[in-house]
């Protein structure tokens, strides 16, 4: 195919942006139907990528590639299983979140609309590049917009949580950087010739010692974008204070480029490494999964709430990512969009209630569903599928990766379902405070019902709840040889947890141990 | 090739400085922008007549003038930045009520003085161009004889300009006494043949580094820089984060490339280095932070951009080290207009908190001020990103893996307060009355050409690195 599709997709929101600039910024509703056509045309062609993707093969595919600067900086963009689906949940998003903040954003609506459009360029761009100087391009030069929208748009402390989020974000992805130009190196000392190409980089035999560094300067960088337990404090401010829009963009796109760089860099480039880590990163994922939901469960403010629900939802994402095997994977790929939809779709509905109170705490609110009946409902499937309920799209991907989990390690699977009954415990919980019981504050009165245009980006959200949670087959057979060509890699080593600790076993017995190994096995202990 | 024309673009440019100073004793106070004219249009001669010679390698006084390609880039870079320079000028002196004739006068001498710097081999030849700059400099740090700043600036910075002078002068007496030479090719030689190094050559060296080390602002020999840079006036400033800057590297550069290539012994000279680097990397950054003028600001990062130009130095990759300067150039060049940008008569805005509301108020000077502040900062897609990713690249190829740590997590500092301006400009509230002179074609011109040259090195930089790798070429 010689239409450059993915290049389209990507840099379409660009250079809506760019035609934004020459735009008057008296005509905001031209900056807002120009900024919506744009991102909503960018999902259509999206689609195309959809519908003429070939599950058949694990490789990358609508494949651009052109030398850019030379030195094995190209431009080479593809997507895979793994990707298709994370391109598509972004373009799917923007244009809610565009529509969204419609009414919301009245200051400085031009420079709101060029930084979403900014910010979608960013993203799909983390996800289409296959060489890692054009990923961390994107990945670096995505957190501008994003540090604009919350800085500018955001609420009381917003300078604090942009600057925390900014730095938190930068500290991983400079070293990931070292860990990029060691790889370089590496490669060209190995070869002689210069790449920053991804599969290139499969094929380099590196010394274990050094894996274990490039790991943990990758991991590090995505730890922090995902978040997980203790990485995850900049998460909660960024979320708070962020416009509307942002938030959800946040929760829903930006968190899984952290867990979509475990996936596609840090697992495939450092499989020796990855086992030897993947005791402490299940249990830092577990302990995201119940440290996240306790906190949830004593939030007075609705928007921290959802956030810190991310944290828990991501923490099981993670745990399914660290089970190596395909239920888990999967399940880990199909919650990543589920946590897209669903949080996002908490985040439009938090968004819809502020804009009508101007208040984010849960007691200044109750018996809303009086007032706003079509709102209750919508807020009710949302609620519902971020819990887990049977026929929406929560259900699928928790029982994938619980069933991965449960494969690969049985006490980690028991301690990762309390994320499904800690979500069940704070969102109804809060449903109940917010929409049920007597009406206690004067104001709700006031509420109007959600208008059409607050219905028309709630539906396309809730049909593809259902959608996803009847009929997953679509979405999981594009994904399978991608993700079986991923987890070959760890084939040879049978990289399950069980099998870790049996190693580790015998290396006791045998009385072998460094005193490294002796505080591994402390660790194991602990656990 | 032996030739009276090597001697040139030097010559033009001492000539139109002579004539500056002549004219603008004829010329009516109304009339003396049409000094920033002549200057503009003979620099412009001399960069062409750089460009006409960069095919032919010029040299004269038995090569002790040489206009090879490495020369000919460097005068190039100087060209241009002295250009801005001048565009900054213009409307600046008219409003903060600075001599006409003598500045650009003593500008171009300047300049005359790093071309000088840039295009020799001989030790000697370059400290007599280091002073033709210095003592200009000095002037001009003190242009503004109202201000009190001013002059702390100009008796600071003569009085640690002529301590380095000193260093360089004891350090080249040492060298000369143990190579029996000035010529930097002849020293180095010397060091290649010595199995074991004297210390008073060893000296001799930690004396010159020191010495450059006062002119490119490197920790710890910074202490000026903050209160000239504060104190000049601000193209001035400007002027000397750029220039002085690019010529002390040039001749590092034309060192330090052949002695790592050549010389046995090269442990000491790499460690002084090492240290000042991280050094410079760290502390720049750090005091950085708690400054609240801009002026300042820049001063501390443009320290701060040394360290990283000398991990470039330590990672022996000369072509990052000229890239980083030319988007260095470009990145500052547009930051200084900036705040030039933001004056009126009698008056700049240099706080931290006059730059509340800046942004939204004024939105192209805004915007362009935050690309560079961007770039600064180091990220894509601008060519700052590429420059430290070039340097830094190289350096662990070089197996420099710690040095590379200590810099990325400086560069990490310094997106904080590269931020922090952006905070102010977009996120903040104003909170004091600011109306500046928006009329001014000659600074937007220099916002545009910056703006275009940070986007252009930060994208597709091709031609420019093909360029540097032909200029590198003398030494490879």
């Amino acid at each position: 195919m010689n239409f450059p599709i993915l290049s389209v997709v990507t840099f379409l929101p660009m250079a809506g942006a760019f035609l934004l600039i020459f735009i008057h910024r008296k005509k905001e509703n031209l900056h807002r139907t120009i900024a919506l056509a744009v991102s909503i045309l960018a999902f259509i062609i999206s689609l195309f990528l959809y519908f003429n993707f070939n599950s058949q093969t694990p490789d990358p595919q609508f494949v651009e590639k052109s030398v850019w600067l030379g030195y094995g900086i190209n431009y080479h963009v593809g997507i895979d299983g793994i990707s298709l689906f994370l391109v598509l949940l972004t373009t799917f998003l923007m244009p809610i979140a565009i529509l969204s903040s419609w009414t919301y954003i009245q200051k400085r609506v031009k420079e709101y609309m060029i930084f979403m459009l900014l910010l979608e360029t960013g993203i799909i761009g983390v996800f289409v590049a296959l060489n890692l100087f054009l990923f961390y391009v994107f990945w670096e030069a995505m957190l501008i917009p994003m540090y604009f929208l919350i800085g500018v748009w955001g609420g009381h402390r917003k300078i604090y949580a942009t600057i925390k989020f900014v730095l938190f974000t930068m500290i991983g992805s400079l070293l990931m950087l070292v860990a990029i130009f060691y790889l370089y190196s590496a490669y060209f000392k190995a070869t002689g010739t210069y790449s920053f190409n991804l599969f290139d980089f499969h094929n380099l035999a590196l010394n274990p010692n050094v894996q274990i560094w490039l790991f943990l300067a990758f991991a590090l960088a995505f730890a922090i974008k995902v978040p997980m337990f203790p990485f995850h404090t900049w998460l909660p401010d960024a979320h708070v204070e962020a416009p509307t829009a942002g938030s959800v963009i946040l929760a829903a796109v930006l968190l899984k480029m952290g867990t979509y760089g475990f996936l596609r860099f840090a697992l495939p480039l450092f499989p020796s490494a990855v086992i030897k880590f993947l005791p402490l990163l299940a249990v830092l994922s577990l302990i995201g999964i119940i440290y996240g939901g306790m906190m949830a469960l004593i939030q007075k403010d609705v928007k921290s709430l959802v956030a810190y629900s991310s944290v828990s939802h991501m923490g099981l994402i993670m745990l399914a990512v660290f089970a190596l095997n395909i239920e888990a994977t999967e399940g880990a790929i199909y919650q990543m969009l589920n946590h897209g939809l669903s949080t996002g779709a908490l985040f439009l509905i938090v968004g819809i209630l502020y804009e009508r109170s101007h208040t984010r705490l849960i007691k200044d609110y109750g018996g809303v569903s009086k007032q706003m009946p079509v709102f209750s409902a919508f807020f009710l499937i949302c609620m519902l599928s971020s819990v887990g309920l049977p026929g929406l799209n929560g259900f699928i991907g928790e029982v994938l990766c619980i069933f991965g989990i449960f494969k690969a390690n049985k006490i980690f699977a028991i301690l990762g379902i309390t994320t499904v009954i800690l979500a069940a415990g704070y969102l109804l919980w809060m449903f109940q405070r917010v929409m049920q019981g007597p009406i206690t504050n004067t104001k709700i009165l006031s509420f109007k019902d959600i208008n059409k245009r607050e219905i028309a980006y709630l539906i396309p959200i809730v049909i593809m709840m259902f959608w996803m949670g009847i009929y997953p087959k679509p979405f999981l057979r594009k994904m399978d040889s991608s993700v079986t060509q991923l987890l070959n890699r760890f084939n040879n080593q049978k990289a399950y947890f069980s099998k870790v600790e049996k190693t580790q076993e015998r290396v006791k017995k045998t009385e072998n141990e460094t005193t490294e190994e002796k505080n591994k096995e402390k660790e194991e202990l602990t656990q | 090739m032996n030739s009276f024309l090597a001697l040139l673009p030097l010559l033009v440019i001492v000539f139109v400085a002579l004539a500056v100073l002549i004219l603008e004793v004829f010329l009516k106070r109304e009339n003396k922008d049409y000094l920033a004219y002549i200057s503009l249009s003979f620099i412009v001669i001399c960069a062409f007549l750089c460009i006409q010679f960069w095919n032919k390698s010029y040299f004269y006084f038995d090569g002790n003038l040489l206009l090879d390609k490495y020369s000919l880039f460097f005068t190039f870079i100087l060209l241009l930045s002295t250009g801005f320079v001048i565009l900054l000028s213009m409307k600046y002196i008219a409003l903060q009520d600075t001599n006409y004739g003598e500045y650009y006068a003593l500008l171009l001498l300047a300049l005359s003085g790093v071309m000088i710097m840039v295009s020799s081999p001989d030790l000697l030849v370059i400290i007599l161009g280091l002073e033709v700059l210095s003592i200009s400099s000095y002037a001009l740090s003190g242009l503004m004889r109202k201000d009190e700043k001013s002059s702390e600036a100009a008796i600071k910075y003569f009085l640690l300009g002529s301590f380095a002078t000193a260093f360089l002068l004891y350090g080249l007496a040492l060298l000369y006494g143990t190579s029996r030479s000035t010529h930097i090719p002849t020293i180095i030689q010397y060091f290649s043949r010595e199995a074991e190094l004297s210390l008073m050559a060893l000296i001799g060296l930690g004396l010159i580094v020191i010495g450059f080390g006062f002119k490119i602002a490197v920790v710890p020999f910074h202490m000026w820089t903050p209160d000239v840079y504060q104190g000049a006036p601000t193209p001035i400033t400007a002027f000397f984060s750029v220039v002085p800057k690019a010529a002390g590297f040039a001749i590092l550069l034309r060192i330090f490339f052949p002695y790592w290539k050549t010389a046995i012994n090269t442990q000491s000279i790499f460690v002084l280095l090492w240290i000042i680097s991280v050094l410079t990397m760290v502390i720049g950054n750090l005091i950085a932070l708690r400054q609240t003028n801009v002026k300042r600001i820049l001063a501390y990062s443009s320290i701060a951009h040394a360290g990283y130009l000398l991990v470039a130095i330590l990672a022996q990759d000369n072509s990052s080290l000229v890239f980083y300067l030319t988007v260095y150039l470009f990145m500052n060049m547009g930051a200084f207009a900036a705040i030039i940008a933001l004056s009126k008569k009698d008056k700049e805005y240099l706080e931290l908190e006059d730059y509340a509301g800046i942004g939204f108020k004024y939105p192209w000077i805004g915007a362009t001020f935050t690309i560079f502040l961007l770039s600064l900062a180091g990220f894509p897609p601008t060519g700052g990103f590429l420059a430290k990713f070039y340097v830094f690249s190289s350096a662990v190829k070089q197996g420099l893996v710690p040095l590379v740590i200590i810099g990325v997590l400086a560069s990490l500092i310094s997106v904080f307060y590269y931020l922090r301006i952006v905070v102010y400009m977009y996120m903040r509230e104003p909170s004091r009355e600011v109306d500046i002179v928006v009329e001014n074609p000659a600074l937007f011109l220099v916002l545009f050409l910056c703006l275009y040259g940070v986007l252009q090195l930060g994208l597709y930089p091709r031609n420019i690195l093909i360029l540097i790798q032909q200029a590198i070429s003398p030494f490879l």
